[in-house]
């Protein structure tokens, strides 16, 4: 690996690093959501900072060129976080189902008391006059 | 019928202005001693307002949930307001009223949970197309499979439940194609699941909530919603 490859993936993790953390102090990332993510920067960080842990991991599960490790760790990284989204997403769905429901059948009820007020003023004025 | 019971009708309604009017005075003509309650699935027509026009029992659904969504929110309402027989029949006319007698009776007297409008038993009335029909024999035929319970019509929307069976569909009704999984669900979950002969009609306007398009969709999407709740519910035998 190149002094140049290397520096652009130090700086590559640095940043998406960095992201995650002005994301979630801005709160626009839940820390439940931003955990996968975190992950992913800091294995990325070891791997530029440390690249022997890759020569390793290649010799290891037999990958021809060492950079393919890292796509193929990024890859599965990315699908892990898609999956997780998907779950959320289908929760979420969930949820606002009910609320929805919930709203209706409230709106209908708001509906019929405003009927029963229109209608019965008179009878509740009537007794005190 | 018995004067106690009280008995509720949930009539779907998604862009049904041409129908929803006939149906429900026709349903009140008919019977006039059980409640309806129209559900406006965030309807993009005039639906909305003749529903209001007309003083009508409605439900209005602020964002569009589907076929099952909407059902679903009829039967926590029933749940909630202690009905004895939930009846669902469809907006658009193709259900006559006329039947509700022959599916909630098998209800009231306990025999059934629920009971299906079914148009296959004495083959009268408007049979559908015959690739719907094949269709429909396919999903009969694996939810016999799964559960060992022979439905005929399992795409009829026109079914009668009792309260235990509102109280579960209330908690658990699929998504976007709910009648054949409602159907496994409740046979898995112990329910006495039935048929009853009626008549139905072609749909007298409008267009229905399944076109030829959308048809390969569905079986693949229902057939693996199948598998999938055979699955995850746990059966239940009830003596």
């Amino acid at each position: 690996m190149t002094d140049k490859f290397q520096a652009f993936m130090i700086l590559g993790a640095l940043v998406l690093l960095v992201i995650i953390f002005v994301l979630l102090k801005h709160g626009k990332m839940t820390v439940k959501y931003s955990l996968l993510w975190m992950c992913l920067s800091l294995v990325l960080l070891v791997f530029a900072l440390f690249p022997y842990v890759v020569y390793v991991l290649r010799d290891l599960i037999d990958v021809e060129m060492p950079v393919n490790l890292v796509f193929m760790l990024m890859f599965c990284f990315v699908l892990l976080v898609l999956l997780s989204l998907s779950i959320a997403i289908s929760q979420l769905a969930e949820k606002s189902k009910r609320l929805t429901q919930a709203n209706a059948i409230l709106e209908k009820r708001v509906r019929e008391l405003e009927k029963a007020l229109r209608q019965s003023p008179d009878e509740k004025n009537g007794p005190k006059s | 019928m018995q004067t106690k019971a009280k008995i509720l009708v949930l009539i779907p309604c998604y862009n049904e202005e041409a129908n929803i009017v006939k149906t429900v005075e026709r349903l009140r003509e008919l019977c006039p001693e059980v409640d309806y309650l129209v559900i406006n699935d965030c309807s993009t027509d005039r639906s909305a307002a003749l529903l209001k026009e007309h003083g009508y029992e409605y439900l209005d659904l602020p964002v569009n949930l589907g076929i099952g969504g909407g059902i679903q929110c009829g039967y926590v309402y029933a749940a909630a307001n202690g009905y004895d027989v939930t009846v669902q029949m469809d907006g658009d006319g193709q259900h006559d009223p006329a039947y509700l007698n022959a599916i909630v009776t098998p209800v009231l007297e306990g025999k059934l949970d629920m009971c299906i409008g079914s148009r296959f038993i004495r083959r009268e009335g408007f049979q559908t197309s015959f690739m719907r029909r094949v269709g429909i024999r396919f999903l009969s035929g694996m939810i016999f499979l799964l559960c060992g319970r022979r439905v005929l019509d399992v795409t009829s929307g026109f079914r009668a439940t009792g309260r235990a069976m509102t109280e579960y569909f209330a908690r658990h009704y699929a998504a976007d194609y709910p009648e054949p999984e409602a159907i496994l669900a409740a046979c898995l979950a112990g329910f006495r699941v039935g048929e009853a002969p009626v008549v139905m009609h072609e749909r007298q306007g409008g267009v229905s909530s399944i076109s030829s398009f959308k048809s390969v969709y569905y079986m693949i999407k229902v057939s693996l919603s199948l598998i999938i709740d055979r699955l995850s519910i746990k059966r239940v035998h009830k003596s």
